[in-house]
């Protein structure tokens, strides 16, 4: 017979094991996920001159940045367990549409930005509070998004708006320090994301009701109110690349995102977070942004079929989910 | 009559939906219930039934397979290349063999790698898209002879050899999911996977069948529906997947798994396509059917949420109940 304090022990050295090859598991994925980048962008500079020339390198940088900012917002739907959303690229536009209507009645800019923003948090939490009741991720946000483009399209008549204020221009195409706004934007959001998630109850919130749902509701937190939280938070996101985008070219387009959100799923994805939630990280995130916006621009450059594109982007993301979740299934039982 | 017998509040309000959208464009807009128009409809039904069966099949699994869509376009652009060579007959059934063997290969790889459904069959959405702007030269292909395409839309009633054809298919599936072994392990394993486990259903099985199925039923619907217009592009069928997953749902499909039946989703796809003629016959473009179905898939799921959940009314009642308990110990 063992003593009790010995089955402690070996309980505890157990979880420290634990703990110790999730870390290891974490460490591999960012180092697997930031060298796909790097090998990407090596491949890129040996087989294409002008990928890595500046004016190019902006371009990829922008895009991943409108990308980026949509998977940021919606890599904390991922994390609490509710998979993605497929209304995002509709939010995005729809924003897009609203500031510029806005504009051309002349509001005031931070009033329009507000109105914009706070609008786009009411339709996210609307769509968490269906997920919290026990709807589909994926069906309601289907439905949500089919709402928001046919209401934009009546909004529009389907044409685009031309506000032609002049007030939000320097947010669309102003540099400061060389660098495009939306590029700062992104990196803010970027560390703001990581903050949130590891030093405040609301982020550990999030991983927690999506590592184990029960677990989180039985301690305490409410599920419920998570799912409406992290809907909105990624509204709030593809609102503000929506903003963006209207204040880069001065109008509102329906189109103006379309694919975007299968993108920034690429993205999520790409960057490894667990698909039933609980693990993952914003960073990681921006790395599959700029993977995926670099694959692209490199894919353009060397003048590839649309349809080989397509093939490519699909391709990398079933890559990606098999070796990540081999990667975690080999983590937890060996 | 025993399934009448059996019908819930919820299948009553679908079936009252189903002839209340009949009836109400019918008052409207003298030319809706004509023969002609209820052709149109019948014609519309073959593209979206089966549509809806691809992804409710899924669904009742359990599971659910996005990418019927880009499946049907890579279909329909086959159909076109082998129909000039093979014929029609032979052009149909190969293709929805092809069909077959890539969704039981991905309900495979499903089973294997364990990687939620959802993920996988969106990597395929994107590398089938791929593949079909890849096998059309990211071109609208069309079919050489086209008095194929007049053939199988002649009108005969309110029907035609195409309708009658998608009809037949449907009954064909939804008899299979019904009576056969094969088919009642994937109601199993979409109402309760660990259950059906336990009892002894090898998980593989059912998967296979219900992706196998439904890439028949997506290939089916590219296939069939390109031979009826002659043509095929790279980009058809992307706008599938919203009304495909709103007919499901409304034909009593449960987006918690194991629930749903043949004549439930082909009442949901017949209210899709009466909204759909409804409201083109007044004139509306195609964004404002585009929003009617979103909204109806939102009332839908909203529907489901609320009045099919038993576990949910009980909740209320349990609150009302400790409420009125918390009363008499404070009175008390």
């Amino acid at each position: 017979m063992r003593g009790r304090g010995e089955r402690l022990e070996e309980a505890a050295l157990a979880a420290a094991r634990d703990a110790a090859r999730i870390r290891t598991s974490r460490i591999a994925t960012l180092a697997i996920v930031g060298g796909a980048v790097v090998v990407l962008f090596v491949v890129g500079w040996l087989t294409t001159p002008q990928f890595l020339q500046w004016p190019n390198l902006r371009n990829v940088v922008r895009s991943a940045a409108m990308i980026g900012m949509i998977a940021l917002g919606m890599t904390f739907i991922t994390l609490s367990g509710n998979f993605f959303s497929l209304s995002v690229a509709q939010t995005g536009a729809f924003s897009a549409i609203a500031f510029a209507f806005m504009m051309s009645w002349g509001w005031p800019l931070p009033l329009a930005l507000l109105a914009v923003l706070a609008g786009a948090l009411l339709v996210g939490a609307a769509q968490g509070g269906l997920v919290a009741l026990g709807g589909n991720p994926i069906v309601v946000t289907l439905g949500v998004g089919a709402g928001l483009f046919g209401l934009g399209s009546v909004l529009t008549d389907n044409k685009t708006i031309r506000h032609g204020n002049t007030a939000a221009d320097w947010m669309g195409t102003g540099r400061p320090l060389g660098i495009p706004t939306q590029t700062w934007a992104f990196i803010i959001l970027c560390i703001i994301a990581a903050i949130v998630l590891s030093r405040t109850r609301f982020g550990r919130n999030v991983l927690f009701v999506g590592g184990n749902k029960f677990a989180a509701a039985s301690s305490g937190i409410r599920p419920s109110r998570v799912a409406i939280q992290v809907f909105a938070i990624s509204a709030f996101a593809a609102s503000i690349a929506g903003l963006f985008l209207s204040a880069q070219f001065g109008e509102g387009r329906l189109d103006s995102f379309t694919g975007d959100d299968i993108n920034a799923i690429a993205a999520i994805l790409v960057g490894g977070a667990a698909l039933q939630g609980g693990e993952g990280s914003p960073l990681r995130t921006a790395l599959g942004a700029v993977f995926i916006a670099a694959l692209e621009n490199l894919m353009v450059l060397r003048q590839y079929a649309f349809g080989v594109r397509k093939l490519w982007v699909g391709v990398a993301i079933l890559v990606a989910v098999s070796l990540f979740n081999y990667l975690r299934s080999r983590a937890r039982t060996t | 009559m025993k399934a009448l017998k059996r019908a819930t509040p919820i299948t009553w309000a679908r079936l009252a939906v189903f002839v209340g959208v009949f009836l109400a464009f019918a008052l409207i807009d003298g030319r809706f219930a004509t023969v002609n128009n209820v052709y149109t409809i019948f014609e519309g039904f073959a593209w979206l039934g089966l549509g809806a069966m691809a992804v409710g099949i899924t669904i009742i699994a359990g599971e659910f397979d996005l990418s019927v869509g880009s499946a049907a376009a890579v279909a329909g652009i086959l159909s076109v290349k082998f129909i000039g060579g093979l014929g029609l007959l032979p052009t149909v059934i190969l293709v929805g063999l092809i069909g077959m063997a890539f969704g039981a290969m991905q309900g495979w790889l499903i089973y294997r790698l364990r990687i939620a459904s959802l993920v996988f069959t969106l990597g395929s959405l994107i590398a089938l898209r791929g593949l079909a702007y890849m096998i059309s030269n990211e071109r609208t292909v069309v079919m050489q002879d086209l008095e194929v395409a007049k053939a199988v839309k002649r009108q005969l009633f309110i029907f035609s050899p195409f309708s009658l054809t998608t009809i037949a298919i449907f009954v064909v599936i939804g008899l299979f999911l019904r009576y056969h072994r094969y088919g009642r392990e994937v109601f199993a394993v979409g109402g309760g996977r660990n259950e059906a486990i336990a009892a002894g259903v090898p998980l593989a099985r059912p998967l296979i069948t219900a992706f196998a199925l439904s890439g028949t039923c997506a290939a089916l619907t590219g296939a069939l529906s390109t031979i009826k217009s002659g043509s095929a592009s790279p980009f058809g069928f992307e706008q599938l997947l919203l009304p495909a997953v709103t007919a499901a749902l409304i034909g009593g499909v449960s987006l918690f798994g194991g629930k749903g039946t043949a004549p439930g989703i082909a009442v949901g796809a017949l209210t899709i396509r009466f909204l759909n003629s409804g409201l083109s016959l007044r004139g509306s473009p195609y964004y404002v059917i585009t929003l009617a179905t979103g909204t109806l898939l939102i009332v839908v799921v909203l529907l489901e949420l609320v009045l099919d959940r038993p576990e949910l009314r009980d909740r209320i009642r349990l609150r009302r109940l400790r409420r009125a308990m918390a009363r008499e110990t404070g009175a008390g």
